[in-house]
């Protein structure tokens, strides 16, 4: 660790792993509950658990990239961060207002929540991913300009990369597009407009930047590539990803009552997101083949590797499958997007925060890289973990191919609910590979707690 | 005159390679564009001839000589930038990013044209395609003409030399796409039918 | 050899100049049909790759990037050519 400030990443990683693990628990759980529906019921209804699983995906990715822009900033700027006790502060703050919020989804009915928490004042909750309290939302906002002004004003007072500055731009655009889930019109079409600029222009936009700032700092670091030409790649990638990713907006207006036109500009543009993708794939190798040494770390270039290959897979090539509006006339909100969904939250994001602990908290907890059983171990999880959610993207795009077939294009359409009888089988081998995932995740927990003759820096 | 010596590689593509990455992409997302309406116009021809007769040929026409000549002018540019004459240079270039002002005015008079007889692109296919297709090409001659008066600063402070030019090829290249999209946009759009 | 040289790209321009005003009058005389629908197509194909050739200096690079812009034009010039077949049923 070069800047002492550099170790409030630690907690901020602690924390997101072990929302990380809750996130699972509950993705088992309601896993679970769609092929046997009233299990835990009435204590956690599916609704509920729908919405602590997302919530806390969304949760200790924003911990994930806070810690790992806390770590990074000072790095790149070379100085200490402008506030450390700011960042503890925050810290403390986002955790206990995240526990109160999820502990709030499980107590208290949904109905009694909002009551409680004003929403009848300014009326945001109840759409997807966006279902949290007022009191919660406010606190996200203040969090994220907490941190936003924290890294800020230490990338002023340091040296200003591309790294740096693609991640404060990032950070801004999170921050920015977040304010629009204040706004909850009556009309279901507008609605649909403010949910989207916050959720689409989040992870197809603005969150991007944070991936590819993250992944290429970790690449410079681990194979010593000249920072010149991971900085060309970087600015050509976000490049890319912005124009596909802003117009390509368009694929989520297909059939909610946006004008038609919306079908063409939707469908070309996002048809080239996975173009950007594809790029860093093509970086992530390139620079790993080039490299100038042989980093002790050999858990984190595998994290990184993965990144690159399972983004472009979830993200690209998931995404592309039903992007193209006369697909996705048929296929719109099935267990399709399901499997996207969840490929693509994992591959890109999911990833990238563990590609980032894995490089950082060896050095956090002093030394260049964990014992070699410990990294043996992490190897291990990673491969679990990508392979069975590769997997359960499998399975639920069997599920989704069925469920379009037997729901829409068949002559004799059947109901949704009696779909869902005949794709169980499916539902039950994506649980399968549930269980594998956990035991992967849990691996990696160990992995922390291997003793064992570390490498100590060169 | 000796011949200038030539760093790059024949091998390679002129101007950076970064460049060329956004190059083919634009060509595949209008490559994809232009096919898309071919085959919306081979579902309705006659709506597609009917109001493909309204749009102004000849200043459609006019457009593409303009385009053409900047880039003749770009490829000037870059010959005198080889044998290291920065002045004549930033002359080329500076008429071309003139003709590309013209290009995009004589846009902005058919574009306005169009608004005020209230065609928007939910009118029809037609419209919506040719109001897409213009305006997003539109967005990269305002693109290119920044690249063009970013390299026209650095040439008049005489910032590149017959070692080091590839600025100036980068911008050239981008230009040269923005040509030639639009030469096949021109019939496709305006003429064929 | 060296004015010659230096003349060319003019001559490719003079070229694009003439080219384009013949698909002008094509339109403006109002004609249509497979005839001068396939002529302007090739006129426009011919036309984009003499700038990519001449003017981008495409021409002197390896084979690859040749062939990607050529079977660009190919490959698009003949899609449209046959859509605009299936519309003339």
């Amino acid at each position: 660790m070069k800047y002492k400030s550099q170790a409030v990443a630690k907690l901020y990683f602690i924390a997101a792993i072990g929302l990380f693990l809750g996130q699972i628990l509950f993705g088992l759980i309601m896993g679970l509950q769609y092929v046997v529906g009233d299990f835990l019921f009435p204590v956690i209804p599916f609704n509920v658990a729908r919405m602590v699983h997302t919530n806390l995906l969304i949760v200790w990715l924003l911990f994930g990239f806070m810690g790992a822009s806390y770590y990074l900033i000072p790095e790149e700027s070379e100085t200490e961060l402008y506030s450390p006790k700011l960042a503890i502060i925050t810290f403390w703050i986002f955790l206990v207002a995240g526990a109160v919020t999820v502990l709030g989804y499980l107590l208290v009915p949904y109905a009694s929540l909002a009551k409680w928490t004003g929403n009848d004042l300014l009326n945001t909750m109840g759409r997807e991913f966006l279902e949290q309290p007022l009191p919660t939302k406010v606190g996200i906002v203040i969090v994220a300009l907490s941190w936003l002004f924290n890294i800020v004003m230490t990338v002023l007072k340091g040296r200003k990369t591309a790294i740096s500055i693609v991640l404060s731009l990032g950070m801004l655009g999170l921050a920015v597009f977040f304010l629009f889930s204040f706004y909850n019109p009556v009309n279901l079409v507008k609605d649909k407009f403010y949910w989207w600029w916050v959720v689409h222009l989040w992870v197809e936009g603005v969150w991007e930047l944070i991936l590819g700032a993250m992944l290429a700092f970790v690449l410079i670091k681990v194979t010593g590539v000249d920072r010149e030409v991971v900085e060309k790649w970087l600015y050509v990638i976000i490049t890319m990803t912005l124009v596909t990713g802003i117009i390509g907006t368009g694929h989520h207006y297909f059939w909610i009552g946006a004008p038609a036109y919306w079908q063409w500009w939707g469908s070309v543009f996002s048809a080239l997101e996975p173009i950007p993708f594809l790029m860093m794939t093509i970086f992530a190798f390139n620079m790993v083949n080039k490299r100038r040494r042989e980093h002790p770390n050999k858990a984190a270039v595998l994290w990184a590797l993965g990144t690159s290959v399972m983004a472009f897979l979830g993200a690209g090539l998931w995404g592309f499958l039903h992007t193209l509006a006369p697909i996705n006339y048929y296929t719109h909100g099935t267990q399709l997007t399901a499997a996207h969904g969840h490929l693509a939250f994992f591959g890109a994001y999911a990833l990238v925060v563990l590609t980032m602990i894995s490089y950082a908290m060896p050095i956090l907890r002093g030394r260049a890289a964990n014992p070699e059983r410990a990294q043996i171990m992490e190897m291990w999880s990673f491969w679990l973990m990508t392979i069975s959610m590769f997997f359960i993207a499998l399975f639920l795009t069997g599920a989704g191919i069925v469920q379009v077939w037997l729901q829409r294009m068949s002559p004799t359409p059947m109901s949704f609910m009696a779909v869902q009888d005949q794709i169980s089988i499916f539902y039950w081998a994506r649980e399968g590979a549930g269980l594998v995932f956990l035991i992967g995740l849990l691996l990696y927990i160990g992995s922390f707690f291997v003793k064992g003759e570390s490498r100590a820096f060169e | 005159m000796p011949p200038a010596i030539n760093i790059n590689n024949q091998d390679d593509l002129p101007g950076d390679f970064a460049i060329w990455i956004f190059i083919f992409a634009e060509m595949l997302a209008f490559g994809v564009l232009f096919v898309a309406y071919a085959f919306s116009r081979a579902q309705d021809v006659e709506l597609f001839n009917a109001s493909q007769l309204t749009l102004s040929r000849i200043s459609g026409a006019i457009n593409t000589l303009v385009l053409i000549t900047s880039s003749y002018f770009v490829v000037q540019g870059v010959a005198a930038i080889k044998r290291g004459l920065n002045k004549q240079c930033a002359h080329w270039l500076t008429g071309a990013f003139i003709l590309g002002g013209v290009f995009v005015v004589i846009k902005m008079v058919e574009f306005h044209a169009k608004f005020a007889a209230d065609i928007t692109m939910s009118t029809n296919n037609f419209y919506m395609f040719y109001l897409s297709l213009t305006f997003f090409h539109f967005m990269h001659v305002l693109m290119g003409m920044v690249i063009l008066a970013m390299i026209i600063m650095k040439a008049k402070r005489g910032g590149y030399s017959t070692q080091d030019y590839v600025g100036v090829e980068t911008g050239a290249s981008f230009w040269h796409m923005v040509d030639f999209l639009w030469i096949i946009l021109f019939p496709l759009v305006y003429i064929i039918r | 050899m060296a004015n010659n040289k230096a003349l060319f790209p003019t001559v490719i321009w003079l070229t694009l100049v003439a080219l384009t005003i013949i698909t002008f009058s094509l339109g403006e005389s109002a004609m249509s049909g497979k005839g001068v629908m396939l002529t302007l197509l090739a006129i426009t194909m011919i036309k984009s790759q003499l700038v990519a050739n001449y003017f981008m200096a495409l021409r002197k690079t390896k084979f690859l990037w040749r062939a990607i812009m050529f079977g660009y034009f190919i490959i698009v010039g003949s899609l449209i050519a046959m859509a605009y077949l299936m519309g003339l049923k």
